[in-house]
C-alpha cells in the first residue's frame, strides 16, 4: 500500500520543476523568468529560435550554469546544490556538440561506462547497429551526422529517467530523424521523461505531448500541441456562388488580410472558426479549404511581433 | 569507485600521452646537445680568463661564473634560464589543455553532465598534469645521468637529483598558478598569459635583481629565488626550499578546486 501510494505520488511529482528562472551574462538577460514543470514519463518539447534560452535554461538544468535567480531542478533536487545526485538520474544530449577526437565511439562509450556506472556493451552494440554506427573509427574521422549518432548512442546507453536533448537531430538524415524518434517513443514507453529542445517544429510536433514555446528569454506558449495548434492561425478560402457578403466577412473577429477576388474570398484567420461557418450558412458555397494549422503556424504566429 | 578514479585520471593522461612523449624527448636532446660541448670546455684556462675580462654585471646575469667547472657549466647553460623555464611551460601548457582549453572548446560540456562533481574532474585532471610533469622530470634526469656519463661530466648525482627535484617543483609550482586561473576562469589565454608571465617574471626577478643594490633585497620574492638561491648543483639544498615550493602549489591548486565549483562552465 505504501509502496503504492509513493509510486502514485512519485506519478504526480513532476520530473522537471524550473521557478522564475533567471539567467544574465553581465548585462545580457538570457532567461527572464521562466516557470515550468515536466511530468514523469512524457515527452516535453521545449521551441524557440537560436538565442531564445533554450540551451541556457538545458544549462542551468545540468548545473554547468548557476541561475542569477530562481530554483531549477530534477526528482525534488536543485541542480546547484544536488547536482551530482541528479545526474547520476539523467542523460544529456548537447546541442553544440564537441566529442574528444583522439577517441573511437568505442572508447568513448567505454570512458562514460566507467564515469557512470551500469554499463552494458550489448546494448551499446545494439544501439550502434540501430542507429547504423562505426564504433571503431576515430571520432575526429566521423561526419557531424555520426558524431551526432554517437551522443545519442550515449545518451540512451544508461539507463535514465530523464533524458535531456538539445537540438538531438541537427546533421542527421531523415531516416535516423524516423529512427530517434522511434527511439524517443520507446523511451516513453518505458516511463522514461524526455525534455526535447528543438527549432524543428515538426520533430516536436511528432514526439512531444507537450510543448513550451519560448522567445527572448521568456515563455510565450505552453500546452498541449492540440492546444497550440488551436491558437493558431488557419488559412481560409471560400468559393461562393452568389455574390460574397464583403463587408460582413471583412468584419468578422480575428479575420486577417481578407482578400476578394470575384467570387473567390481568402483570408487568414485567428481564433474560432465558427463566426465564420455561422455567415457561411445563410450563403451559397460553391467549396469552401481550411487548411488546418500545424505547430510551425503556431510557432511563427507568437514569434511575430515585438519581444515580450 | 576505483574504475572511476582510474578513468578520471587516465582519460586526461591518454590525452596527453603524445604530449609528453615530445616534451621527453625535445628536453632529454637539448641535455645531451648541450653536454656533449663539455669536453670543450673542461678545464679551459683560456675561456676563464675570457670571462674575468668580462664585467661583473654580465658574469653574474648570464651565470658564467665558474663556466670552466661542471656545476658552472650546467648552471649556465641548463639550469638557471632553460630547462627550469621549459619544464615550468610544459606544466601550464599540460595543465591548460586539460582545462581552460577543453571548457572554451565545450569538450568538457559532456563530461560535466555526468554524475561526477567539478571538483572531481577538475582534481583527476591535475593529477594527470602532475603526472605528465613528473614523467618528464625523471625522463630529464636519466637523460642528465647518461649524458654526464658519455661525455665525462663529473658531478655528484645526489645534487643533480636536488636540482631536478627543485626544477620539477618550480614547474608544478607555475602549474599550479595555472590551475587556480583555470579554476577561477576557465579561459586559455588568461591561464596561458599568466602562468607563463609568472615563470618569465620569476626568472627575470631572480636573475637581473641582484645586479642592483636596491633591487638585490626583492629576488626572494621570486620562486626561482626559492628553488635555486642555494646553488643545489654546488650544496646541499635545505628543506624549506622544497616545502616553500611545494605548500604554495598545493595551496593554489586547491584554490583552482574550490573556485571552479562555484562559477558558471562557458560553453562551445
Amino acid at each position: 500500500m505504501a509502496d503504492r501510494d509513493r509510486r502514485s505520488s512519485q506519478a504526480a511529482d513532476p520530473v522537471v520543476s524550473i521557478d522564475g528562472l533567471v539567467k544574465h551574462y553581465g548585462k545580457v538577460e538570457a532567461v527572464r523568468g521562466i516557470d515550468l514543470k515536466v511530468a514523469r514519463g512524457e515527452v516535453f518539447g521545449f521551441l524557440g529560435p537560436n538565442g531564445s534560452g533554450k540551451s541556457t535554461t538545458i544549462r542551468c538544468l545540468l548545473g554547468l550554469l548557476r541561475p542569477t535567480a530562481g530554483r531549477i531542478g530534477a526528482f525534488g533536487l536543485d541542480a546547484t546544490r544536488d547536482g551530482v545526485a541528479m545526474r547520476r538520474r539523467l542523460t544529456y544530449v548537447p546541442g553544440e556538440l564537441r566529442l574528444p577526437d583522439r577517441l573511437t565511439a568505442m572508447e568513448l562509450a567505454t570512458s562514460f561506462g566507467h564515469l557512470r556506472g551500469g554499463f552494458d556493451p550489448a546494448r551499446r552494440d545494439q544501439l550502434a547497429e540501430r542507429l547504423r554506427l562505426d564504433l571503431h573509427r576515430h571520432l575526429r574521422d566521423l561526419s557531424s551526422g555520426n558524431r551526432r549518432k554517437v551522443a545519442l548512442m550515449l545518451a540512451f546507453l544508461f539507463d535514465a529517467e530523464l533524458i535531456i536533448l538539445d537540438e538531438p537531430t541537427n546533421g542527421l538524415d531523415p531516416l535516423m530523424q524516423r529512427e530517434f524518434l522511434a527511439m524517443v517513443h520507446e523511451a516513453r514507453a518505458g516511463g522514461t521523461t524526455v525534455f526535447l529542445s528543438s527549432h524543428s517544429m515538426s520533430e516536436v510536433q511528432r514526439a512531444a505531448d507537450r510543448v513550451a514555446i519560448l522567445r527572448a528569454g521568456k515563455l510565450v506558449a505552453q500546452g498541449t500541441v492540440a492546444e497550440l495548434r488551436g491558437r493558431a492561425r488557419q488559412r481560409v478560402e471560400v468559393w461562393f456562388e452568389d455574390d460574397p457578403p464583403t463587408a460582413q466577412l471583412k468584419a468578422l473577429p480575428g479575420m486577417v488580410d481578407p482578400v476578394i477576388d470575384d467570387h473567390r474570398f481568402t483570408a487568414t484567420l485567428s481564433g474560432s472558426i465558427q463566426p465564420l461557418i455561422g455567415l457561411l450558412a445563410s450563403h451559397r458555397v460553391g467549396s469552401m479549404l481550411v487548411e488546418e494549422p500545424d505547430l510551425e503556424e503556431a510557432f511563427l504566429d507568437l514569434y511575430d511581433g515585438e519581444p515580450a | 569507485m576505483s574504475a572511476l578514479i582510474l578513468e578520471l585520471v587516465g582519460g586526461p593522461l591518454r590525452a596527453m600521452r603524445r604530449a609528453t612523449i615530445w616534451w621527453c624527448l625535445g628536453l632529454a636532446a637539448l641535455i645531451a646537445a648541450t653536454i656533449s660541448i663539455w669536453p670543450a670546455f673542461k678545464g679551459s684556462s683560456g675561456l676563464s680568463q675570457a670571462i674575468d675580462q668580462l664585467p661583473t654585471g654580465v658574469v653574474q646575469a648570464f651565470g658564467l661564473a665558474d663556466f670552466g667547472t661542471p656545476a658552472g657549466f650546467l648552471r649556465a647553460n641548463l639550469y638557471d634560464f632553460f630547462v627550469p623555464l621549459l619544464l615550468a611551460a610544459a606544466a601550464v601548457l599540460f595543465v591548460n589543455g586539460q582545462t581552460a582549453s577543453e571548457e572554451a572548446s565545450g569538450r568538457m560540456e559532456l563530461y560535466l553532465a555526468q554524475p561526477i562533481s567539478r571538483r572531481a574532474v577538475l582534481i583527476g585532471r591535475v593529477i594527470a598534469a602532475l603526472i605528465a610533469l613528473a614523467v618528464v622530470t625523471i625522463v630529464l634526469l636519466l637523460a642528465q645521468l647518461a649524458s654526464d656519463a658519455a661525455f665525462d661530466l663529473q658531478i655528484d648525482s645526489g645534487l643533480l637529483l636536488s636540482t631536478l627535484l627543485l626544477t620539477g617543483l618550480l614547474a608544478a609550482f607555475h602549474g599550479s598558478i595555472a590551475v587556480a586561473v583555470a579554476g577561477i576562469r576557465g579561459r586559455p589565454s588568461l591561464v596561458l598569459a599568466i602562468g607563463l608571465g609568472a615563470a618569465f617574471a620569476g626568472c627575470i626577478v631572480a636573475s637581473l635583481f641582484p645586479l642592483s643594490s636596491v633591487l638585490a633585497p626583492w629576488r626572494h620574492i621570486s620562486p626561482w629565488d626559492w628553488a635555486f638561491g642555494g646553488n643545489p648543483l654546488e650544496q646541499a639544498t635545505d628543506l624549506w626550499r622544497y616545502a616553500a615550493l611545494a605548500v604554495p602549489s598545493v595551496v593554489l591548486a586547491a584554490v583552482g578546486v574550490f573556485a571552479v565549483a562555484r562559477r558558471d562552465i562557458s560553453g562551445a
